[in-house]
């Protein structure tokens, strides 16, 4: 956390410069010899490339982030920060100095705490007398909350095509915060997954000046910078910030042989993630550690899970052939409840803020599905059937029972209602009833009506990429197929890119799917495709209408 | 508990000022010791007896974050009190093994004279042109460096939280650290006791 607030002088220079700048009155003791040369730098011609962000905004504080490019052979960079009420930067609130240096990759996090809540502020950076773009956000509500509004994001690949989605995003005023579910980058090399855009560097990522270059590439995109500079970003990673498919020792695409130590290779992808990415570390003594809680008052509360580098077990393979692909059966390894994907930690942390918060809805903002996703479809009662993706929550079934058990409450715990799941990943738009047995019609013996949606304990909202590709399906019989198998789903559209947005108030919460037309090139079309919600209390998800704007939003930053 | 800090802290700083009263023409002198509070001062007063020429003022106790990210300023005697020459918050170019945020002066000529440097936890500017108006934080509640997050931190890895500090000396005549109040009146108690305890060793 940053020092509260003070109009602290800015101190002299940053270098010799500075120093012969303060030079004053005294000079005259000072010798009479000339003055050695002195060190100068040339100016640096835009010393804010990579915009200006914020994020995990608490009803206090929030992060401030910019990265300085200076002259090359810079070490220390001081830059000033200005905080205030409105978007001409009059009304101030807070000043303050950072720092930052080559070991830092010049980027700059600050943490100006004694905020008011649920405002919103603009703010700017300055180094060497040039500024940053002008920057807004919003501290989180306290009490009573009459309504949120969240944009969710996933998948977002540079390679793949522009971010139409974000700049969408950027033009609602009327938003809360933004959650971004992970996939936030991509590590791949040119061509080797999307050709729209040339990655940087060209190679996959693994050393830290890999991991470095491509967020810098990632930050200097417009619509991104449009998007961070608008609202205030809560984010998790998922498996590309690092590698795909990653688990906690090690990822399908690591090659120790090649690439070196997985434990390197993590080391220098979070370095670079927490030096680029508006996040505050819980504990920076357990980086991989990354969940984190945001309590919207008396509403909403959001936990934001990790769930590849800190206990997730490793994924197993699926053997099972169907006609779409192997699958697997629960049973063997993945039936042994010592697998995780949460680790027991995080999952005892999950337990307790589900259990404690005060806030009506609990969101789970996290990377892989939760839902059951079967090909063949069975009640548990006869072996449950064939599950699709064991990189997902069906991979880890005995550890999914125990996020449910604490939906379903047990002798010392009441049941925890208004659990709304958000997940990203896969690229496409879905919507489920989460129950455990979602073939058994007879929800007597724990089943699920899919008429009614009794037998579902919470909801889960997947949101589609921003650019990544999903499922050719023109005409939604592949999404018509997996919903006869999978009746818990509601919704399920394959193809699409764009966002989700979250509606959230005491009766219920609403989730609309935004498109994009394209994500080939720059266009300014979106769609409103479907809003689904769960009323407070009900568990289940039916059908809803567009929500509408709040009046009068804050004004966007100029 | 404060007082215990201080206590300590002065103790340790007196035996330091007894070991590093060095005098002599062009000394190069190094001064160490630690920081306990964001608003602490250290104050070294050093003499040219003659005109000098690249006199060099550094720290390099910074250690990457280890320690406290150090500013100096550089005063000149001016009657009872001093006045700025100086004051530079980051410059590692002064000699090796400085870090980024390590500070120092280099001076191609400097004129006989006494003079102050003054060494604050960044980013505690001095107030005005003569010491005697004091630093930025003088009325702050003191905060032990290692609960305080310096203005220059960085939150990525909570780092400065250390309060060692060298500092540096070259082509210089004589270089004292300036005895707070207190560690002055230790001082005058610590040299009897040392002077009876030495008496008494000769026995």
């Amino acid at each position: 956390m940053g020092r509260p607030t003070k109009i602290i002088p800015l101190p002299a220079g940053t270098s010799r410069r500075g120093f012969f700048k303060r030079s004053g009155s005294a000079a005259a003791v000072l010798a009479v010899a000339p003055l050695a040369p002195l060190t100068t730098s040339a100016q640096p011609v835009a010393p804010f490339q990579h915009g200006v962000a914020s994020g995990d905004p608490l009803a206090d504080r929030v992060i401030l982030w910019t990265r300085v490019s200076p002259a090359a052979g810079r070490g220390a960079v001081t830059v000033s920060y200005v905080v205030a009420t409105d978007p001409g930067l009059t009304q101030v609130v807070q000043r303050g100095v950072a720092k930052t240096n080559p070991g830092r990759d010049f980027t700059i996090k600050v943490d100006p705490t004694g905020l008011r809540p649920g405002t919103t502020y603009y703010y700017r950076f300055t180094v060497d007398g040039q500024n940053s773009p002008i920057g807004r956000t919003r501290t989180l509500p306290a009490g009573a909350t009459p309504r949120v509004r969240l944009a969710v994001v996933s998948c977002s690949n540079h390679a793949f095509g522009y971010f139409n989605a974000y700049r969408r995003i950027a033009e609602r005023a009327d938003l809360d915060a933004v959650i971004h579910l992970g996939d936030y980058f991509y590590e791949y090399g040119t061509g080797q997954y999307g050709n729209l855009r040339t990655p940087e560097p060209a190679v996959e990522t693994v050393t830290l000046s890999d991991y470095r270059t491509r967020h810098a590439q990632y930050k200097r995109d417009a619509d991104s910078q449009a998007m961070l500079r608008q609202h205030p970003l809560i984010a998790i990673w998922d498996d590309h910030e690092v590698t795909n498919d990653s688990w906690r020792d090690g990822a399908q695409n690591h090659q120790p042989g090649t690439e070196g130590d997985w434990g390197t290779r993590v080391n220098v992808a979070l370095q670079a993630y927490y030096e680029w990415m508006p996040v505050r570390l819980p504990d920076v003594t357990k980086r991989r550690e990354n969940q984190r809680a945001f309590t919207f008052g008396n509403l909403l509360e959001l936990v934001m899970l990790e769930q590849r580098l800190s206990g997730r077990s490793q994924q197993l393979p699926a053997t099972i052939p169907t006609p779409f692909g192997n699958g697997f059966v629960q049973t063997g390894a993945f039936a042994d409840p010592a697998r995780t994907l949460l680790g027991a930690p995080q999952e005892a942390w999950l337990a307790n803020r589900l259990r404690t918060t005060g806030a009506r809805w609990k969101f789970l903002g996290q990377g892989v599905m939760f839902a059951q996703i079967k090909l063949q479809a069975a009640p548990l009662a006869q072996g449950g059937g064939v599950f699709a993706n064991s990189d997902q929550w069906d991979g880890y079934q005995p550890a999914r029972d125990r996020v449910y058990a604490m939906f379903k409450g047990d002798a010392n715990n009441a049941p925890v209602n208004n659990c709304v799941v958000l997940t990203g990943d896969i690229h496409s738009s879905w919507a489920a009833d989460l129950t455990q047995d979602p073939n058994n019609p007879n929800t007597a013996t724990g089943g699920y009506n899919a008429m009614t949606g009794e037998g579902s304990r919470a909801v889960e909202f997947v949101g589609t990429s921003v650019t990544s590709p999903g499922l050719a399906d023109p005409t939604g019989s592949t999404a018509a197929l997996l919903r006869s198998i999978n009746p818990h789903f509601k919704y399920i559209q394959l193809t699409q890119r764009g966002y989700m947005l979250m509606d959230v108030t005491p009766d219920k919460t609403v989730g609309e799917w935004w498109f994009v037309d394209t994500v080939d090139s720059i266009s300014n079309v979106q769609t409103f495709a479907a809003a689904y919600e769960a009323q407070n209390g009900s568990n289940r998800l039916t059908v809803s209408a567009q929500t509408t704007p709040r009046p009068n939003p804050p004004a966007l930053a100029p | 508990m404060k007082s215990i800090f201080i206590i300590a802290r002065r103790a340790a700083a007196a035996a330091t000022l007894l070991a590093s009263a060095l005098s002599a023409h062009a000394a190069n002198i190094t001064l160490s010791n630690t920081m306990a509070f964001h608003n602490d001062v250290v104050q070294v007063d050093f003499t040219m007896a003659a005109a000098g020429s690249n006199v060099r003022i550094w720290t390099d106790s910074w250690f990457s974050g280890q320690n406290f990210d150090p500013g100096a300023a550089l005063w000149a005697r001016v009657g009872s009190d001093f006045s700025r020459l100086a004051e530079v918050d980051d410059d590692d170019t002064i000699a090796a093994g400085q870090g980024f945020y390590d500070t120092g002066f280099f001076l191609p000529a400097l004129a006989a004279g006494n003079y102050r440097v003054t060494l604050v936890a960044a980013v505690n500017a001095s107030n005005g042109n003569v010491l005697s108006q004091g630093f930025s934080y003088d009325r702050e509640t003191p905060i032990p460096l290692a609960l305080w997050n310096q203005p220059t931190y960085d939150p990525n890895v909570n780092d400065q939280k250390g309060g060692f500090w060298r500092l540096n000396l070259f082509g210089v005549s004589t270089a004292n650290r300036v005895p707070t109040p207190g560690t002055g009146w230790l001082l005058a108690l610590a040299l009897p006791l040392l002077v009876w305890s030495t008496a008494r060793r000769q026995r």
